[in-house]
C-alpha cells in the first residue's frame, strides 16, 4: 500500500514528532477528490439558478430576452475566448509534467490574460445591455447566473494568479505539481460551465 | 470477546409478548377511536379526511406497539443482570428471510395506504356533475390582515357583490379561488378541512361542499407576518333560501345581520371589549396597539394613548376606515387591515371612535 | 498590546473586526456617493455589507487564512511544526486549532451552547402559550423567538453536534491521524459561532429579529425589516461551515481509512457520516441560493419573487425544500450512525444485517432528493406534482422500517447493559418511529391538507427531532464522554436526566397532536379559548423538560472536572477509537492500526477488528491478538 502524508501540496519531509503517516485508501488523492467533491457543490448552486431560470422563463412566461436583444455574437467570441484558456491552462500542466519552465509560464500567463479578457468583455456588455437587473424577473435571472458565473471565474483567476506567483518563483516540477493540477480542474469547470450558460441564456 | 450467555428466552415468552401486543393494540386503536380528535364536519370532504384519519390510526397502532413490544421485551428479558457483565450475545450476523420480510410488509402496507389517500384526494377534488351551472364561485382574497369574498355575477345585474364576511348555502358546491396581494396566507376553515395557500401572482383554490348550517372560524394558516394570529374571519352557512335573500339584497341586509348571528351584542355596545377583544368578526385593536384605558400593550402600532392627542372624532374615524390614507410617521403602511368598515357596524365604528377620541386626552 | 494585536488569535480577530465596519462604512459611503443616492450615510447599507464583511475580517484576524495567505504569495513552503496542534490548555479551544478532536469539542460545546439559548427562546414561547391572549411578548416578538429558535436548533444544534462527534470519533474509527484537511477543518468550525453571533444579533437590529419562521418563506422574508438579513447571511455562513465539513469528510473517509479497513468494514457511524456528507455537499447549494435570492432581492432589487415583474412566489419553496427535506435526513442519518454503535456495544451482538444497514442508509440518500414537495402540498403548486411525491416519501417508510427492525433484532438475546446511553438508544427507537408514523400520515396528501400549518406538524417536528435526533446526541455524548474526556459520567443523574426527559417530552409534545388536528394552527402567539387547557399542560410539562437539560449540564460540567478516570475502553468496544488512552493521544496512533475484520463482532470468540501497533503481521480472525485491549 502506498502512503502519503495528510499534509498539503508541498510538505517537506524533516525530522519531528508527527503524527504517523496516514494510510492511503484510494487512488486518488486528497487534494484532487476534493476539488471533485466541491466542483459538485458549485455544479448544485448553479443548479439552484437554474431552476430560478426554469421557474422564470418557462413556467411563468417571462419575457425574453430581458430587455433588448442579447449581443449574441459578441458573447460568442467571448466563450471562444474563455474555452482556448481552457487549452493554455493544459499546456500550462503539460508543460510542468515535461519540466518545460518556459511553457509553464506562457501557460500560465496566457490563461490569465484570456480569463481576464473574458471577464472585461462581459462587464463591458453589461454595461451596454440597456437592462438592469431591478427592471424584470428575467433580468434578475440573467445578471445572476452570468454574475455567478463571473464570480466565479474571478475566483479562478486569483487561484491561478497564485499558482502563476509560484511558477515564477520557481515552484513545480515534473514530480509535483498538485498546486497547479488541482486549480487547473477548477478553471476546466468554470469554462465548461460556462457553455451551459451560453447556451440557455443566449442561444436557447 | 466476553463468553456467550445461555439464551434467557422461555417457552411461554413469544404467546404471551403476542397476547400483550394484541391487547395494546386493541386498546390503543379504540382510544383512537374514542378520541374526540375533529372539529365538527361541516362539509362533504371532511368525511373523507376523518375516515382517512381513522384508518391511519387503525394502520399505525399496531406498527408503534411491535417495536414498543419487542423493546420492552429486550429490556425486561435481556438485560444484563449482575454477574453477567462480561457476557456477550450470540453472534447472529443477520437473516436474509427476516430482512425480506420486513422490508416486503412495511411496502404493502404503504402501496395500499397511498392507493387509499389516492382515491380520496380524487374524491375530495372532483367537480361536481355540470359544475358549470351549479357550482358557485367564490374569489377569496387575502392581504395583511384580513380576507374579503368577491361573489362573481351575483349581484344585482350581474354584478359582482363584494363581502368582508363569506356567506355560503348549504349543500351546494362552491370553487373558492383564492388569491393574495401582499404575502402568502392560507385560506382554511377548519369544519371544512380544506386549505391551500393564497399565493401572490396567482391563483389556488379548491372546492367545498358545505353541509352543515352554522358560523365557522376562517382562518389564515400561513405565517404572514405581525398579525397572523390575528387573521381570522367568519364563514357562516345558510339555508339555500335564506343565502338567496342575502343575495337578492346584494350582500348587505345579511352582513348588518352577521353580528347577531355571530353572537355579539346587539344591544349595548362595550367600546372597550372591542377595542380588547374585537366582536368576533373585527381583529382585535389592543392586539396592535397600546391604549392604557383599554389595558392593551401591543406594539405593531402606535401608542394610541399618546399619538390621537391632536385628532378629532371624525379624523380617528377615518383612521380606522381608510389607515391607508394617513401613515402614522414611523410605521409602515399596509398593516393595519382595512377592512373594519365592513367588519365593524357603523354603530360600533362611532362607538370606537368617541371611546378613543376620550381615552387619549 | 501590538503583539497581540498582530499574531493571530482573537485579539486580532477583534480589531480585524472593528476594521471590517470600516471597510463597510467606507464601501457603502463610496458607493452611495457614486451613485447619488440620498443620504450618502444608510445605516441600513452598512449593516448589510457589515454583516457579509465583518465575519470574514473576523475569520482573517483569527488567523484562518494564514497558511493559504503564505501559500498564495508564493514562498516556499515552511515545514509542518504542528503548533497550531492539540490543546494543553483552555486557551487553545479559543485558536485556530487544526486538531479534529479539539475541532470536535469546540464543535459540540458551542451547539449545546446554542441549544441552552435555543431552549430558552422555546421556554418563552411555552411561557406564552400558557394562555390565550396576551402573556409577555407581542406577536412580533413571538414570531421572532420562533423562527430563531428553529434556526439556532436547526443550524446551529443538530447540524453541527453530529459533525462535531463525528470530527472527533471519525478519524479513530478509521485509523485517520487526522482529518484530509485540518485547516479547512478549522475554518468551518469557527464560520459556526459568526452565524450563531449573526442570528442571535438579529435581536438587536431595528425592528426586531427575523420573524419569518426558519423557512422564511418570500416575498414575507423580502419585505421584512432588517433583521431578515441576519437570517439571510446567518445562513450562508452556516451552509458554507457545513460544505467544508462535509466534503472534509467524505475525502477522509474515502483516502484515509486504515490498511484493511475495506468500506464494510467500516463502522456505520462512518457509513452515516458519509451518506450525510453526501446529502450536504449534494443539497446545501439550493439553500445557499434560495438565500441569495432573497439577499439580492432585499439589498439590490432584483425580482426573482416580484410577481409584478415575472417573479416567482412558489420557486423559493422549490429551491428551499430541495435543500431543506434532503436537511431533515442531515439531522437524523448521523444519529443513525451513533445508535448503530450503541445499541452493538451495549446488546453486546454484531449489528443485525450489517450490509442492509448500510444500503438503507444510501436508499435514503437517494429517495431524499426525490420528496421536497411533500412540505408543498397546500403551497398551491401543480397540483400533479403531489402523487408522486405522495408516493416516493410514503416509501422512504421502507429503508427507515428496515433499520428499526434490524436494531430490533441487534437487541434480541443480546446481553441489554441498561446504562444511560443504552437508554437514549432505545427512546430513540420508540419515539422515532412514532415521529416517523406521523410522518407517514403527513405524506398522505388529503390528510396533509387538512393538518398542515398545525400543531400537528409542530409535534412530528419535535417527534423527529426531539426524540429521534436529540435522543441520539445524548445516547452519543454519554457514549463517548470518557473517550473526549478522560473521565466517567455520573451514571445516576444520567438515568435521571433520561427519565425526566422522556416522560417531560411525551408529556409536551403528544398533547400538540391532539390539539393539532382539532384545529390549532402553528406560528400563533394567541389562540381560541378551546385550546387552552392542553395548551397549560404543554407549557407546564415543556418547563420539566427544560429542567431536565440542566441535569444533563450539571452532570457534563462536573463529570468533566471531577468525574472518575476513564479507562481506555471502558464499554469492552471492538472499534478503534477505543483501542487508543482516553483521551487519544495528540496524533491518535503511534503507528496506523490494521484493520482485519468486522467492527461488530462481539460473541466471536477471538474476534479481532483492529490490531494496534503496525500491520507487520496480520492475524488471521479467530486468532487473538494482544494488542486490541491496550490500556486495560
Ligand atoms: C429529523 C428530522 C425529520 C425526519 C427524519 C423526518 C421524517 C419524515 N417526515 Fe418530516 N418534517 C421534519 C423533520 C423530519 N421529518 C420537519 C422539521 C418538518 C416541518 C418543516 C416546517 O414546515 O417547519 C417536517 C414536515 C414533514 C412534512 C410536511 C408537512 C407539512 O408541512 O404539511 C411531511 C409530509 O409528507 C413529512 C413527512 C416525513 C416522512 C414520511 C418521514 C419519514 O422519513 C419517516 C420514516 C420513518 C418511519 C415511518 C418510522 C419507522 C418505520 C417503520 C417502523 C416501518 C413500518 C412503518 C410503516 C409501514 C408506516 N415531514
Ligand atoms: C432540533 C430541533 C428542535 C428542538 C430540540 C426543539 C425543542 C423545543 N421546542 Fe421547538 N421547533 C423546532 C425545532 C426544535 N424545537 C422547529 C424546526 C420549529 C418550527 C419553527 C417554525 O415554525 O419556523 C419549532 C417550533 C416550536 C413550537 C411551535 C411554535 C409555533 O409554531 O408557534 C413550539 C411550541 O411549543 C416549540 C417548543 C419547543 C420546546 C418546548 C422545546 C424543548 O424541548 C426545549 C427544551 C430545552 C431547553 C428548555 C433548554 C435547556 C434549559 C435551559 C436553558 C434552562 C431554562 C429552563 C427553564 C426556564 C425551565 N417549538
Ligand atoms: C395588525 C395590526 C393592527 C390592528 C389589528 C389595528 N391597527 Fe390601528 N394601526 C396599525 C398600524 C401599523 C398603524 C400605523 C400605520 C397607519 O397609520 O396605517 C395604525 C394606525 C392607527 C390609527 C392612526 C393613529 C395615528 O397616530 O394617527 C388609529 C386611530 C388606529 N390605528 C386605530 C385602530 C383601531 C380602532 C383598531 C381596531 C378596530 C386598530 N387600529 C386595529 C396597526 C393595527
Ligand atoms: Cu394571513 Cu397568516
Ligand atoms: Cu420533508
Amino acid at each position: 500500500m502506498e502512503a502519503a502524508t495528510i499534509a498539503h501540496a508541498g510538505h517537506d519531509d524533516h525530522e519531528h514528532h508527527g503524527p504517523p503517516e496516514a494510510n492511503q485508501s484510494s487512488r486518488m488523492d486528497a487534494q484532487t477528490l476534493g476539488m471533485l467533491l466541491f466542483i459538485i457543490s458549485e455544479l448544485m448552486l448553479f443548479g439552484a439558478f437554474f431552476t430560478a431560470y426554469f421557474f422564470i422563463r418557462i413556467v411563468n412566461h417571462d419575457v425574453w430576452p430581458p430587455g433588448a436583444k442579447l449581443p449574441v455574437d459578441v458573447a460568442a467570441v467571448n466563450t471562444g475566448i474563455l474555452l482556448s484558456s481552457s487549452l493554455t491552462m493544459h499546456w500550462a500542466l503539460v508543460s510542468a509534467q515535461r519540466g518545460n519552465r518556459w511553457g509553464m509560464k506562457a501557460g500560465m500567463v496566457s490563461t490569465i490574460l484570456l480569463g481576464a479578457t473574458f471577464l472585461i468583455t462581459q462587464i463591458n456588455e453589461y454595461v451596454h445591455l440597456g437592462v438592469a437587473p431591478q427592471d424584470n424577473a428575467s433580468a434578475s435571472v440573467f445578471y445572476s447566473l452570468t454574475g455567478l458565473h463571473g464570480a466565479h471565474v474571478l475566483i479562478g483567476l486569483i487561484m491561478l494568479l497564485t499558482v502563476c506567483i509560484r511558477v515564477f518563483r520557481g515552484h513545480f516540477s515534473p514530480e509535483k505539481h498538485h498546486g497547479m493540477e488541482v486549480p487547473g480542474i477548477y478553471w476546466h469547470f468554470v469554462d465548461g460551465m460556462w457553455i451551459l450558460v451560453f447556451t440557455t441564456l443566449y442561444i436557447l | 470477546m466476553g463468553e456467550e450467555r445461555q439464551s434467557p428466552v422461555k417457552r411461554r415468552d413469544i404467546p404471551v409478548m403476542i397476547t400483550i401486543g394484541l391487547v395494546a393494540s386493541i386498546v390503543g386503536i379504540a382510544v383512537g377511536l374514542l378520541i374526540d380528535w375533529f372539529p365538527v364536519q361541516g362539509s362533504k370532504q371532511a368525511d373523507k379526511i376523518d375516515e382517512l384519519w381513522y384508518v391511519l390510526i387503525v394502520v399505525s397502532v399496531p406498527i408503534f406497539v411491535i417495536v414498543c413490544c419487542i423493546v420492552g421485551y429486550s429490556v425486561f428479558r435481556f438485560r444484563q443482570r449482575p454477574g453477567e457483565a462480561g457476557m456477550d450475545g450470540p453472534p447472529i450476523h443477520g437473516s436474509t428471510k427476516l430482512e425480506v420480510v420486513w422490508t416486503a410488509i412495511p411496502a404493502i402496507i404503504i402501496a395500499a395506504l397511498v392507493l387509499y389517500a389516492w382515491g380520496v384526494l380524487r374524491d375530495i377534488e372532483r367537480a361536481p356533475a355540470n359544475a358549470a351551472t351549479t357550482e358557485m364561485k367564490v374569489i377569496v382574497t387575502g392581504i395583511q390582515f384580513a380576507w374579503s369574498f368577491e361573489y362573481p355575477g351575483l349581484g344585482p345585474g350581474g354584478k359582482p357583490i363584494q363581502s368582508a364576511q363569506l356567506f355560503v348555502p348549504k349543500g351546494r358546491s362552491v370553487k373558492f379561488l383564492v388569491r393574495s396581494t401582499d404575502v402568502l396566507h392560507d385560506f382554511w376553515v377548519p369544519a371544512w378541512r380544506m386549505k391551500v395557500d393564497a399565493v401572490p401572482g396567482i391563483t389556488t383554490g379548491y372546492r367545498v361542499t358545505p353541509t352543515r348550517l352554522g358560523t365557522y372560524p376562517v382562518v389564515c394558516a400561513e405565517l404572514c407576518g405581525l398579525g397572523h394570529a390575528f387573521m381570522r374571519q367568519t364563514a357562516h352557512v345558510l339555508t339555500p333560501a335564506v343565502f338567496a335573500a342575502w343575495r337578492a339584497h346584494g350582500g348587505r341586509a345579511a352582513a348588518a345581520a352577521a353580528p347577531a348571528a355571530a353572537g355579539a351584542p346587539t344591544a349595548a355596545i362595550d367600546p372597550q371589549k372591542l377595542f380588547a377583544q374585537g366582536n368576533g368578526q373585527s381583529t382585535a385593536c389592543g392586539a396592535c396597539h397600546t391604549l392604557a384605558a383599554a389595558g392593551t400593550t401591543g406594539k405593531i402600532g402606535p401608542n394610541l394613548t399618546n399619538t390621537l392627542k391632536p385628532q378629532t372624532v371624525a379624523m380617528i374615524k377615518a383612521s380606522i376606515l381608510k389607515p391607508q390614507a394617513i401613515i402614522t410617521k414611523g410605521y409602515a403602511g399596509g398593516i393595519m387591515p382595512p377592512n373594519f368598515g365592513q367588519t365593524l357596524s357603523p354603530a360600533e365604528l362611532d362607538a370606537l371612535a368617541n371611546y378613543l377620541y376620550k381615552n387619549s386626552r | 498590546m501590538t503583539v497581540k494585536l498582530r499574531a493571530p488569535g482573537l485579539y486580532r480577530a477583534f480589531f480585524y473586526t472593528l476594521v471590517g465596519v470600516a471597510f463597510s462604512f467606507g464601501l457603502s459611503v463610496t458607493a452611495r456617493l457614486l451613485y447619488h443616492f440620498d443620504p450618502a450615510i444608510d445605516s441600513e447599507s452598512i449593516l448589510q455589507i457589515s454583516m457579509l464583511a465583518c465575519p470574514l475580517f473576523f475569520l482573517g484576524g483569527l488567523g484562518a487564512f494564514d497558511y493559504w495567505f503564505y501559500w498564495a504569495s508564493g514562498r516556499p513552503t515552511r515545514a509542518e511544526d504542528h503548533s497550531s496542534h492539540g490543546a494543553s490548555k483552555w486557551q487553545d479551544y479559543f485558536r485556530i486549532n487544526t486538531d479534529h478532536k479539539v475541532i470536535g469539542i469546540q464543535y459540540i460545546v458551542t451547539s449545546f451552547f446554542f441549544m441552552f439559548v435555543g431552549g430558552l427562546m422555546a421556554m418563552l414561547m411555552r411561557a406564552e402559550l400558557a394562555a390565550p391572549g396576551r402573556q409577555f411578548v407581542d406577536s412580533n416578538t413571538y414570531n421572532g423567538l420562533f423562527s430563531v429558535h428553529a434556526s439556532l436548533l436547526i443550524f446551529l444544534f443538530i447540524i453541527p453536534v453530529f459533525a462535531g462527534i463525528a470530527n472527533y470519533v471519525l478519524p479513530l474509527m478509521i485509523g485517520a491521524p487526522d482529518m484530509a484537511f485540518p485547516r479547512l477543518n478549522a475554518l468551518s468550525f469557527w464560520m459556526l459561532p459568526l452565524a450563531g453571533a449573526l442570528m442571535l444579533g438579529s435581536f438587536l437590529a431595528p425592528g426586531g429579529s427575523f420573524a419569518s419562521g426558519w423557512t422564511a418563506y418570500a416575498p414575507l422574508s423580502v419585505d421584512a425589516p432588517i433583521g431578515q438579513s441576519f437570517f439571510t447571511i446567518g445562513v450562508q455562513f452556516a451552509g458554507a461551515s457545513s460544505i467544508a465539513t462535509a466534503l472534509n469528510f467524505l475525502v477522509t473517509i474515502i483516502t484515509m481509512r486504515a490498511p484493511g479497513m475495506s468500506f464494510f468494514r467500516m463502522p456505520l457511524l462512518v457509513w452515516a457520516n458519509f451518506s450525510t456528507s453526501l446529502l450536504v455537499v449534494i443539497a446545501t447549494p439550493f439553500i445557499a441560493a434560495s438565500q441569495f435570492m432573497v439577499l439580492l432581492d432585499r439589498a439590490l432589487g432584483f425580482n426573482f419573487f416580484d410577481w409584478n415583474q415575472g417573479g416567482n412566489v412558489l420557486m423559493y419553496q422549490h429551491v428551499f425544500w430541495f435543500y431543506s427535506h434532503p436537511a431533515v435526513y442531515i439531522m437524523m442519518l448521523p444519529g443513525f450512525g451513533i445508535i448503530s454503535e450503541v445499541l452493538a456495544v451495549k446488546a453486546r451482538k454484531p449489528i443485525f444485517g450489517y450490509r442492509m444497514m448500510a444500503f438503507s442508509l444510501l436508499a435514503i440518500v437517494l429517495l431524499g432528493f426525490t420528496v421536497w414537495a411533500h412540505h408543498m402540498f397546500v403551497s398551491g403548486m401543480q397540483s400533479w406534482i403531489r402523487v408522486p411525491m405522495m408516493i416516493t416519501t410514503a416509501i422512504i417508510a421502507v429503508p427507515t422500517g428496515i433499520k428499526i427492525f434490524s436494531w430490533l433484532a441487534t437487541l434480541w438475546k443480546g446481553v441489554l447493559k441498561m446504562d444511560t446511553p443504552m437508554l437514549f438508544a432505545l427512546g430513540f427507537v420508540t419515539m422515532f418511529t412514532l415521529g416517523g408514523i406521523s410522518g407517514v400520515m403527513l405524506a398522505l396528501v388529503p390528510l396533509d391538507i387538512y393538518v398542515s400549518d398545525t400543531y400537528f406538524i409542530v409535534a412530528h417536528i419535535h417527534y423527529v427531532l426531539f426524540g429521534g435526533s436529540v435522543f441520539t446526541i445524548y445516547a452519543g455524548i454519554y457514549f463517548w464522554f470518557p473517550k473526549m474526556t478522560g473521565r466517567m459520567y455520573d451514571e445516576r443523574l444520567g438515568k435521571i436526566h433520561f427519565w425526566t426527559t422522556f416522560v417531560f417530552f411525551n408529556l409536551t409534545f403528544a398533547p400538540m397532536h391532539v390539539i393539532g388536528v382539532q384545529g390549532m394552527p402553528r406560528r400563533v402567539a394567541d389562540y381560541a379559548q378551546q385550546f387552552a387547557t392542553w395548551n397549560l399542560l404543554i407549557s407546564l410539562a415543556s418547563f420539566g423538560l427544560g429542567l431536565s437539560a440542566l441535569v444533563f449540564l450539571y452532570n457534563m460540567v462536573t463529570s468533566w472536572r471531577g468525574g472518575a478516570r476513564a479507562v481506555s475502553n471502558p464499554w469492552r468496544s471492538l472499534t478503534l477509537e477505543w483501542q487508543v488512552s482516553s483521551p487519544p493521544p495528540v496524533f491518535n496512533f503511534d503507528v496506523i492500526p490494521t484493520v482485519v475484520g468486522g467492527p461488530y463482532e462481539y460473541g466471536v470468540p477471538g474476534a479481532v477488528h483492529g490490531v494496534m501497533g503496525g500491520g507487520a503481521e496480520v492475524p488471521r480472525p479467530g486468532v487473538a491478538a494482544v494488542a486490541t485491549t491496550a490500556g486495560e
